[in-house]
């Protein structure tokens, strides 16, 4: 009898022991993964669905954010603001685009089209993706930061004891104050890249800039500018929603906050520019609206 | 005005200091060779994905409407010389570096920030260890190996991204996209990316460890740190970027 109980409880933990094999032996990364993207989805949803109660009952959070996103916080004002590093850095990408689009139409010996790159490239292409960049090492990385010292320091749980919804309270005014903030922020970007590129065209490389005018104007499509600002608007949108993830769910000390930081930065950088490459497949895709050979 | 550009010029004041020190360590022995390869392994395992996924889609939205001016012109065989000119000349440097900056050095000035406020570097300094030979030496080192590494990669994952969207989606012709590569780009041009990525590499290391390791005021001081590691290694890139540009432009290769 005894015998008889024994052998079967060792044929019982002989095969839970070989379905315990089999469950280690398979990789637990992917599982990981999809919990990971899950975990991403809730985030999002709520802060989506908290942007009525944001705009409702939030508004006073809403405005400071406003002014925090645009002139910056701590010591991102020292260098002028989100506005002045995004304006700084797409207007070196209209230095760049005049240096090479000159040098390069002057090649085939047609460099009097650059003022046609200017309008087409940075409108459609540079400063959009740069200031996607740029946003997510200011803007972002900056909420992440914000968001992950609170979360360390038990703030964010102050809050909820405060019965404060810190999802609404916390992300969904950050992602409508930044959609608020891009536009002017985006509009100096623009007006930057659109600048140096004539700067370097006309005073650098010396052409005359009623030449540069004509070209740049005939080209310069309004349809064109309006996509550009809905393709940053989007990006704005990702990158926020990003950003307040990893701040949100940071732990672990200083360390942590920094490491959520670098998260948060690597992925919004991939996914601003896959949002950028499908939103210019979709909304740029037919050529009908640029006319050259007439 | 005076508060404020006293607290700016310390800083920038600062980060030459530890550009100097740091160059000076490099040559001191025995250089930490362990803290190196540690470094190295470190920084390319935490980049070399977002390298991939940052190229693919930036390399194919350029090519994307270089293909459109291209075909506009009824040139839709240059394809190839736009790539090339596009994935070697400008985003192979740019990608590289911005995952650098946006991977590497984030994590690099988490790590120093985050030894900051735990006072580590303070005790290593009682113990007669410095920190510019044992931490920034090495790292910086690491960053430049990172960079060109990455480089590498960037600049076949551009090409093949390219190709594919050119050629299989686009259906430009093969030979004329493989001939053409070369068109605008040459060895000149390439040597001029690597210096690029070199330089950027180099920046973005200092940039890192000069404020990691002034982090201060806890864990907001760490990821203001970080923040502030993305902006300033981005703003300092670009400049060069043009600086670079412009030189080459002015030797006429």
């Amino acid at each position: 009898m005894s015998t008889l109980e024994e052998s079967r409880r060792e044929i019982v933990a002989e095969a839970r022991a070989r379905q315990i094999a089999v469950i280690k032996n398979i990789p637990h990364i992917p599982g990981n993964v999809i919990y990971a993207v899950g975990q991403h989805m809730n985030f999002y949803a709520a802060a989506l669905a908290g942007i009525p109660l944001a705009v409702t009952r939030y508004r006073r959070e809403v405005v400071r954010l406003i002014a925090a996103i645009a002139f910056g916080t701590g010591a991102l004002v020292l260098v002028g603001g989100t506005v002045f590093v995004v304006a700084f850095l797409t207007g070196f990408a209209g230095v760049e685009l005049g240096l090479q689009g000159y040098s390069q139409l002057g090649n085939i010996g047609v460099e009097a089209l650059t003022g046609f790159i200017s309008a087409y490239i940075n409108t459609r292409l540079a400063a959009p993706a740069l200031a996607g960049i740029a946003l997510t090492a200011t803007v972002g990385a900056g909420f992440t930061a914000q968001l992950g010292a609170m979360r360390v320091s038990e703030e964010i749980d102050a809050l909820e004891v405060m019965s404060i919804h810190s999802v609404p309270y916390l992300v969904s005014t950050r992602i409508v104050a930044g959609l608020i903030a891009i536009i002017p922020i985006y509009s100096v970007s623009l007006l930057a890249s659109y600048a140096t590129t004539r700067a370097v065209v006309t005073l650098g490389f010396g052409q005359s800039s009623g030449a540069y005018s004509h070209y740049f104007d005939t080209f310069l499509i309004p349809s064109d500018i309006v996509i550009s600002f809905i393709k940053v608007l989007f990006m704005a949108i990702v990158i926020m929603a990003i950003s307040c993830y990893y701040g949100f769910n940071a732990s672990g000390g200083p360390a942590g906050v920094g490491r959520a930081v670098g998260s948060a930065v690597r992925l919004s950088l991939v996914v601003v520019l896959f949002t950028d490459m499908l939103l210019s497949f979709a909304l740029y895709g037919s050529t009908d609206t640029l006319n050259i050979s007439g | 005005m005076a508060l404020a550009i006293k607290p700016a010029l310390s800083r920038v004041g600062g980060f030459v200091s530890l550009v100097g020190d740091s160059s000076r360590a490099m040559f001191r022995r025995p250089f930490p060779l362990q803290e190196y390869l540690e470094q190295t392994v470190f920084i390319a395992s935490v980049s070399i994905l977002p390298a991939v996924f940052v190229t693919i889609p930036f390399t194919v939205v350029v090519q994307f409407f270089i293909n459109q001016l291209l075909q506009e012109i009824g040139a839709t065989d240059l394809a190839g010389g736009g790539s090339g000119f596009v994935v070697i000349q400008e985003l192979g440097p740019f990608c590289s570096v911005l995952v650098v900056a946006g991977a590497g050095a984030t994590a690099v000035c988490a790590d120093l920030g985050s030894r900051r406020i735990r006072e580590e570097l303070d005790a290593m300094e009682t113990l007669g260890l410095d920190p510019m030979h044992r931490l920034v030496a090495p790292r910086v080192l690491a960053f430049t190996t990172v960079a060109l590494g990455l480089f590498g990669i960037v600049s076949v994952v551009g090409l093949v991204g390219t190709y594919v969207f050119s050629v299989v989606i686009g259906g430009a012709s093969p030979g004329l996209f493989v001939s053409n590569l070369t068109l605008v780009t040459g060895a000149p041009e390439f040597i001029m990316a690597m210096i690029k990525t070199l330089l950027f590499g180099v920046t973005a290391a200092w940039v890192a460890c000069y404020l990691g390791m002034n982090a201060k005021g806890g864990p907001k001081g760490v990821g203001e740190a970080v923040n502030q590691t993305v902006v300033v290694t981005l703003m300092v890139l670009v400049v060069i970027n043009s600086a670079v540009t412009t030189v080459y432009l002015q030797l006429g290769v």
